[in-house]
């Protein structure tokens, strides 16, 4: 029970301030409810930072257990993924009223879009924590990095902003696969619309190349976990 | 190559690690030192803990291993349970191996004694049902009482052994390794060990000791294997094993007297 306050406190938290800050300090202009911009984005990002952050030392902080019990090392990343994963679903009701609040009306399309995009965005998580948790054995400044980066990421990514404001450099944004993603995720919360798939082409090849380029180095990689931890 | 009763077969196995090898941790220092990187190698040096093991068990054994300390014991376990890959060599495993190693058995100190004890049953390759199943037995084994749910970090020693002790026999393995742990219970629960051992053998589970409780490798193995620098010294009935390695320390022993 505890565990589903902290999961629904701290991205509500987070998304208030930017909300106070964003919408009435810096007074940004949206065609849609500015709380509509940024929590449907907000915490389907949160579940990515989160889980990628938390993922990546999941092997290298387990050496007591790998070195001395017999099992498949991938379920340690992929844990923490399933996780933050529960936490983000129990923050869609959040959505839902806030949404419901503003005068919108969720409608079917939320049936089938919650699952399509949580399925990706679950593709491209495992995959890319596969890569970095099995990296992060034999570099462990990788978590720094990674986390200079997720910071980068937010501001990169259509999060407090729609990827409309970014006008002509619309397509230099969407080579960073999460751009796509999280501009789905806020079409369907915000305005009931399903992806196309063009809109989602970008993020689901990165999830499948994700996923294969990760199955591929943690099954090498995992080879000298033992010695190495 | 694999007659039906050999559950365990290895090959010239050996393990090469690396001493002085001062591989970078991390990628700052990787690129901070790339030069002395990409010269490292001449500098490190190689560590053979296993050179060219090569032995059979076949099911129902039990065998113990034998040696003085840093003679490959543990790495030879660690091998046979998949935790470690050989460096050169085959080896084939036949069945289920349930491993205790060492103390603490991949416990987490922060959740209970019973958590653990599911936690790692289910590590181990059961089902969860099948973990809740055996639970009881493993807590009634163990004779934690109360402790068990209290956070294994209050534990001593003899309590981790006596909960890793348990799991490890109650997840219906075909294998059971077992190193140099028991040492640590006391004596009452090493017969109690023993005597459940014997019950698994009964049953047809193959059993690989490592212990410097020589004693015990006599009464429980019926073949013994001495290492000594990664290789098999000797191998046979575990009565003239043990001998043969007692007359070693004792020609060392004699040695250092003499001189």
């Amino acid at each position: 029970m505890l565990g589903f306050v902290w999961s629904v406190i701290k991205p509500l938290l987070l998304g208030l301030v930017l909300y106070v800050i964003l919408s009435h300090v810096a007074k940004i202009q949206t065609d849609i409810p500015y709380q509509l911009v940024l929590l449907p984005a907000l915490f389907p990002w949160s579940w990515f930072q989160t889980s990628a952050l938390m993922a990546t030392p999941a092997i290298a902080n387990n050496g007591n257990l790998i070195k001395k019990v017999h099992f498949p090392r991938y379920v340690l990343p992929f844990a923490t993924v399933a996780n933050n994963m529960v936490h983000f679903l129990l923050t869609i009701p959040i959505i839902m009223i806030i949404v419901l609040v503003a005068g919108f009306r969720p409608n079917y399309t939320w049936l089938i879009g919650i699952p399509l995009l949580t399925l990706v965005e679950l593709a491209l998580l495992l995959g890319t924590v596969l890569i970095v948790s099995a990296i992060d054995v034999y570099f462990r400044d990788l978590e720094h990095l990674l986390d200079v980066f997720l910071n980068l990421g937010f501001y990169m990514t259509p999060i407090i902003y729609p990827i409309s404001a970014l006008g002509r450099y619309r397509n230099v944004a969407l080579i960073n696969p999460m751009a796509s993603l999280i501009e789905a995720w806020r079409n369907l919360f915000a305005r009931n619309e399903l992806p196309t798939p063009v809109d989602l082409w970008p993020c689901v090849a990165f999830a499948i190349a994700a996923v294969l380029v990760g199955s591929f180095v943690f099954g090498r990689l995992e080879k000298g976990f033992a010695d190495v931890l | 190559m694999f007659s039906d009763d050999t559950v365990i077969s290895l090959e010239g196995i050996s393990k090469r690690y690396y001493l002085r090898s001062q591989r970078p941790e991390d990628f700052k220092t990787t690129v901070l030192h790339l030069p002395s990187f990409l010269t490292r190698d001449g500098n490190r040096k190689a560590f053979w803990a296993l050179d060219g093991v090569s032995f059979t068990v076949k099911r129902g054994e039990s065998i113990g291993v034998v040696g003085p300390n840093g003679s490959g014991k543990s790495t030879l376990l660690k091998i046979m349970a998949d935790l470690a890959r050989p460096t050169q060599g085959k080896i084939s495993v036949n069945g289920r191996i349930s491993a205790l190693l060492e103390l603490g058995a991949g416990f987490h100190p922060q959740i209970t004694g019973r958590e653990n004890a599911i936690l790692n049953a289910v590590l181990l390759g059961l089902t969860r049902r099948e973990a809740a199943e055996v639970l009881p037995d493993i807590i009634a084994f163990s004779e934690l009482g109360d402790f068990i749910d209290e956070p294994m970090r209050t534990y001593s020693s003899g309590m981790y052994v006596r909960l890793g002790f348990s799991v490890a026999v109650h997840v219906h393995a075909d294998i059971l390794l077992v190193d140099e742990v028991l040492a640590v219970g006391d004596g009452e629960f090493q017969e109690k060990c023993f005597d459940h051992i014997e019950r698994l053998r009964a049953q047809g589970v193959t059993i690989v000791l490592v212990s410097h409780d020589l004693g015990s490798v006599v009464r429980f193995c019926e073949r013994a294997i001495l290492l000594h620098h990664g290789k098999v010294q000797v191998e046979g009935k575990s009565q003239p094993v043990v001998h043969e390695y007692l007359s070693r320390i004792a020609a060392v022993l004699g040695h250092a007297v003499s001189s």
